[in-house]
């Protein structure tokens, strides 16, 4: 079908099946522009843009949502007339469910938004006026985040993630007579700019090299080649180079610098969006690309290089977040460190791509793939809840720091345990679902045979107990006398229906969300081969019998070897 | 079978009750929290019957739990977690004990709002009541994984019930508590998750997370026994590391020396129902780990390492009496105490005999009916004379003939002596040490221990007797001479405790016959697992 057109045409013309897998990004830069349009046809008004980037997102997520139902759902698009077989943007189960994801959160944090203009905020912090430009760059950087997580080509990996970030620096600042937001997006321009020129280098490197820009294509030349010489400089300094990138949209260590100062100069939504967007956005490629350059690896011992630099990584981050989160005061900059350290335990579901059952047709549901959809869905929810609550409580009291928090229980008792249930989630205890998470990423760590994680993870578990308990502490033992808080009941019922999905993810749908996950992280592209074969027609993962969902190859779909 | 059903209840009763509790009026909180607590205990005494008309002394390990539910939990990417809960003889009477003593601790938070006015009852009786489902959950659950989620369920009630409603220091205390607790149970989720895995390797298929399995299988056990298969490290065995990660889980909860530090200080800033609780439920949990985990899956690893956990039941029982003899503060002293008799439980353990066993479960139940009772003595006058130091007081008897009557009884119970409950605990605890020899011939050093042990008698007399003396003997002191006796309340609180500390003092066969036959049964297991490991590695 795509194949044989774009073979005999020289310009590629997408065919309409092709466009409709797109259909959630499709639907993303629609809300865009349907944004820009809104304003010109009623004018600026803040409840039409939010209302449209609302819709947008609903509409975004049940386009991914119906991809679901479509049983082994794997497709990739875009092939490129110099080599066909190499996809521009992947659409399988687990990038639809990262773009249902991302969608989902977008409308939330939108709701949120919306509740932030009705708290009476003086203007120059609420910005109500610029609210079209607001959504263009918000839902931009949706759009960004959805292409990081559906593609394996070198040049739309730098692209989404540009995409990703240009819009951020922009939201981060977008309190523009506020000193901190404004430093805080100059950093985060000047760490951006300068790991995204470190990227290109790597990616020009691999280009150089390899001579395509399909990551597979790379994997299974980096595969051939250390198969016989073993692995080399050259190919570990581009690796590295281009890996960068994206550990800087993780804000893994050392990439994290910006992520404090960005999340506390950052309007609260902002904040929240960006802990679990771009962190889920970039978590999504960093795993998609490792797995997709390592799964044709056979040789032991590059892998376990590989797999040995990201699991330390990982685990410094982890430590690392968790250690600098002890002295914070303000609830923002705290939550940032705890993030860093979340995508510290996320980053180890990267380091065990290489589990034994790797590249076996049969495969079940990958491990590390499904402990990654878990933990981001469950880290999506107590992260709303975290922040949501710091909103309702610096609505209503100015403050964002922790004494904000003092004497909470008696102030308004709903947002005090609804607070501690999304704290003692972030921990990692049962019965939440962050103990869920933890879980299966343990469980995961495991079959990937890599026990010291397993002590690391439950270490840093350990220790972040402590300064996610101080914030109970403030709630619940400290009381100065503050006021009761206002909170809005909109905003209170939201921050309790997310406590009880946290605490539901953690008992009775704990088992919902696993299959859930598993099913996400079936049939992914590139990694579902067997190992070190050309890729044929027929070889393609067909699980569940969705014949006509998969694309064909050409031929001469191994051109790109010469 | 239709009495599984009633320990579900039992375990979701508590739970039913805090929420309601939650949306009650204020006012209304302690009255519902004693009703569910005296439900939940009537309920339980119904298990009674069944339980002693059960089979419980046919078959093995494990086949004789009586009320027995398994349901399907989460049943996917090849884990099966199942809802498993059940009793038998080691779990039953915990069982019993739980929903005693907590409807007891009810019962003593009656005056809370003359302890504490400022801070909510609603909160205060909500997590009570929590606290109490996890606990029953604990103590009834086979499934491995259930065992854990329950174990950590208890944390968050108790780390906020000592860090608000608690004295000067309670932040601090309770804090502690958290973190030391929640090292342990970390270390037991790595063990968790390697047992699990294990058995699925072994069984093939999906793995096992049942505690029973885990023990009765033999399979399971030639490989968690087998001296060939390392953990972490070249030359660490398996099944040593498991047994010493898991055990490090319960004696932190025990607890056992050197982790004991939070004790004190927990039980010093608690209200007075939560040290109640404290000590008279929470930490048998860890010993129920003791028989219900360690001992039956890791027969191997703690005969190994008897002579290490002797030695630290040791110290246990002796450096506990020697702090008890520094101590000013009653309940502190009280707390010291605490951790010198749950010395002797590890002991009883370390051995591996049936008298050891016998005596150390025995001792569990014992110390869960007399420290109660202390710690609520201590409250007693705490709340009139809103102070503890025990240099101070002085002829209290003769103010409070009732309570002081009653104060005799309890540190007696405490201190050992004959015919009452904590008596017999610690007689057989040193029997089974002193006759270990003869069971498990390279268990050599067990006669000194039990000579050394066997001081802390001496011990725990002189600190008990200088305390009564202090605070209960001697001249009245002035300010004290107006204090009201004991209530009805009081007094009717400190009754149940006190006949059962007669009861078992007298006659310990009716407590010994509830236990002995899954003791019977545990120690089986261990010895044919024992036995088939030795042929495993030397006979082939």
């Amino acid at each position: 079908m795509l194949a044989s057109t774009t073979t005999t045409n020289p310009i590629w013309m997408p065919g309409g099946d092709e466009l409709a897998y797109l259909g959630p990004l499709w639907a993303l830069v629609a809300t865009v522009v349907a944004v820009l349009l809104g304003a010109l046809a009623v004018g600026r008004n803040w409840r039409v843009s939010a209302g449209i980037a609302t819709f947008g997102g609903l509409l975004t997520a049940w386009l991914a949502y119906r991809g679901f139902s479509q049983a082994g759902f794997t497709n990739w698009a875009g092939m490129t007339p110099s080599a066909p077989a190499a996809p521009m943007l992947v659409a399988d189960q687990f990038s639809y469910c990262f773009i249902f994801l991302i969608s989902v959160f977008m409308v939330l944090v939108t709701g949120m938004w919306w509740l932030g203009q009705n708290a009476g905020l003086p203007e120059h912090l609420t910005r109500k006026q610029d609210s079209t430009e607001f959504f263009v760059l918000f839902v931009g950087s949706a759009f960004g985040m959805s292409l990081m997580v559906s593609t394996t080509n070198l040049l739309m990996i730098i692209l989404a993630v540009e995409m990703a970030s240009l819009p951020s620096y922009g939201i981060t600042a977008f309190r523009k007579k506020h000193n901190l937001a404004a430093e805080a997006s100059l950093k985060y321009v000047l760490f951006g700019a300068i790991t995204s020129a470190i990227m290109i280098y790597g990616a020009s490197l691999l280009y150089g090299q390899y001579h395509t820009l399909d990551l597979a294509a790379i994997g299974r030349q980096i595969a051939a080649e250390t198969g016989q010489s073993g692995p080399t400089v050259l190919m570990g300094v581009s690796l590295v180079a281009f890996m960068s990138g994206i550990a800087f949209k993780v804000s893994a260590v050392p990439f994290h610098f910006w992520c404090p100062d960005v999340f506390e100069g950052a309007s609260i939504e902002i904040t929240t969006w960006l802990s679990v967007a771009s962190k889920a956005a970039g978590l999504g490629l960093m795993l998609r690309v490792i797995a997709v350059l390592t799964c044709n690896l056979s040789s032991p011992d590059t892998l376990e290089y590989v797999s040995l630099a990201i699991a330390v990584m990982a685990a410094i981050t982890c430590t690392w977040g968790n250690i600098s989160a002890f002295r914070q005061t303000n609830l923002k900059r705290l939550l940032a460190f705890s993030s860093i350290a979340h995508a510290g335990y996320m980053l180890m579901a990267v380091a065990i791509i290489w589990h034994p059952e790797f590249g076996q047709t049969d495969m079940p549901a990958h491990p590390s793939f499904s402990a990654l959809v878990f933990y981001i869905t469950v880290y999506l929810m107590m992260n709303l809840g975290a922040f949501g609550v710091i909103a309702l409580v610096y609505w209503s009291t100015g403050k964002e720091t922790i004494d904000a928090f003092n004497g909470l229980a008696r102030r308004s008792l709903p947002l005090t345990i609804a607070m501690v249930v999304f704290l003692f989630s972030l921990v990692g205890l049962p019965p939440m679902g962050g103990f869920f998470a933890k879980w299966w990423l343990l469980y995961a760590l495991w079959e990937g045979n890599v026990v010291w994680l397993i002590l690391v993870a439950v270490f840093n578990t350990l220790i972040s107990l402590y300064y996610y308990a101080r914030i109970a502490r403030a709630m619940i033992f400290t009381d100065d006398g503050q006021p009761t808080v206002h909170a809005p009941i909109s905003g209170q019922a939201a921050v309790t229906v997310c406590a009880i999905l946290v605490l539901l993810t953690g008992t009775l749908s704990a088992g919902w969300l696993k299959d859930f996950s598993d099913n996400r992280s079936r049939g992914l592209y590139a990694i579902v081969r067997p190992v070190n074969q050309e890729p044929t027609a027929n070889d393609q993962l067909d699980n569940d019998g969705s014949e006509e969902k998969i694309a064909e190859f050409s031929p001469d779909g191994g051109s790109e070897f010469e | 079978m239709e009495t599984s059903g009633l320990l579900n209840w039992i375990i979701f009763i508590p739970m039913i009750g805090a929420i309601v509790v939650l949306f009650a009026p204020a006012k209304q909180a302690r009255s519902i929290t004693l009703a569910t607590t005296f439900l939940v205990f009537l309920a339980s005494c119904l298990l009674f019957g069944p339980f002693l008309n059960g089979s419980y002394h046919e078959g093995g390990y494990g086949e004789n739990m009586q009320f027995e539910s398994k349901v399907e939990w989460i049943h996917v990417g090849g884990f099966n977690i199942n809802w498993h809960v059940g009793l038998d003889g080691i779990s039953f009477p915990l069982i019993i004990l739980t929903t005693l003593v907590t409807f007891l601790a009810a019962w003593a938070s009656w005056n809370f709002e003359e302890w504490k006015v400022n801070r909510g009852p609603k909160g205060y009786f909500s997590l009570f009541l929590l606290l109490e489902t996890g606990v029953l959950g604990t103590f009834a659950a086979l499934d491995f994984f259930l065992f854990y989620i329950f174990w950590e369920v208890m944390l968050l009630p108790m780390y906020f019930l000592i860090g608000v409603w608690g004295g000067p220091r309670k932040e601090y205390a309770a804090i502690k508590f958290f973190l030391y607790t929640l090292a342990g149970s970390v270390l037991m989720l790595v063990a968790l998750l390697a047992m699990y895995f294990t058995s699925a390797d072994v069984l093939g298929g999906a793995g096992t997370f049942s505690l029973i399995e885990y023990a009765t299988d033999g399979r399971l056990q030639s490989v968690f026994n087998d001296p060939n298969k390392t953990f972490l490290w070249e030359g660490w065995k398996f099944g040593h590391v498991m047994f010493i990660f898991l055990f490090i889980g319960f004696m932190i909860k025990v607890p056992v020396f050197p982790f004991h530090t939070w004790l004190p200080d927990a039980h010093v800033e608690a209200p007075t129902p939560i040290s109640m609780i404290l000590a008279g439920i929470l930490l048998k949990l860890g010993a129920y780990g003791f028989f219900r985990v360690c001992y039956p899956i890791f027969p191997e690893a703690a005969r190994d390492l008897a002579y290490f956990l002797a030695v630290l039941g040791v110290i246990n029982i002796l450096y506990g009496a020697f702090c008890c003899l520094a101590q000013t503060d009653f309940k502190r002293l009280v707390a010291y105490s605490s951790i010198s008799h749950m010395g002797y439980v590890v002991l009883g353990c370390a051995v591996m005999t049936d008298v050891g066993f016998q005596g150390a479960m025995f001792q569990v139940l014992a110390h869960g009916i007399s420290s109660p009772m202390c710690f609520f003595l201590v409250g007693v006058i705490y709340d009139r004379a809103h102070h503890r130091n025990i240099n101070d007081f002085g002829g209290l008897w003769l103010a409070m003939p009732r309570y002081g009557s009653m104060a005799t009884l309890g540190f007696f119970a405490s201190l050992g002596l004959p015919s009452l409950c904590g008596f017999i605990g610690e007689v057989w605890v040193l029997l089974g040490t002193f006759n270990a020899g003869s069971v498990h011939a390279e268990f050599t050093w067990a006669k000194p221990m039990a000579v050394l042990a066997a001081f802390g008698v001496i011990l725990t007399a002189a600190y008990i007797l200088w305390m009564i003396q202090r605070v209960y003997l001697g001249k009245l002191r002035e300010k004290y001479a107006d204090f009201p006796d004991a209530t009805a309340r009081e007094t009717a609180i400190l009754f149940p405790m006190a006949v059962l500390a007669i009861f078992m003092g007298i006659l310990p066969k009716y407590t010994f016959d509830l236990m002995n036959g899954t003791i019977d049964d545990v120690l089986a297991t261990m010895t044919a697992s024992l036995s088939s490991v030795s042929s495993f590695a030397f006979g082939g």
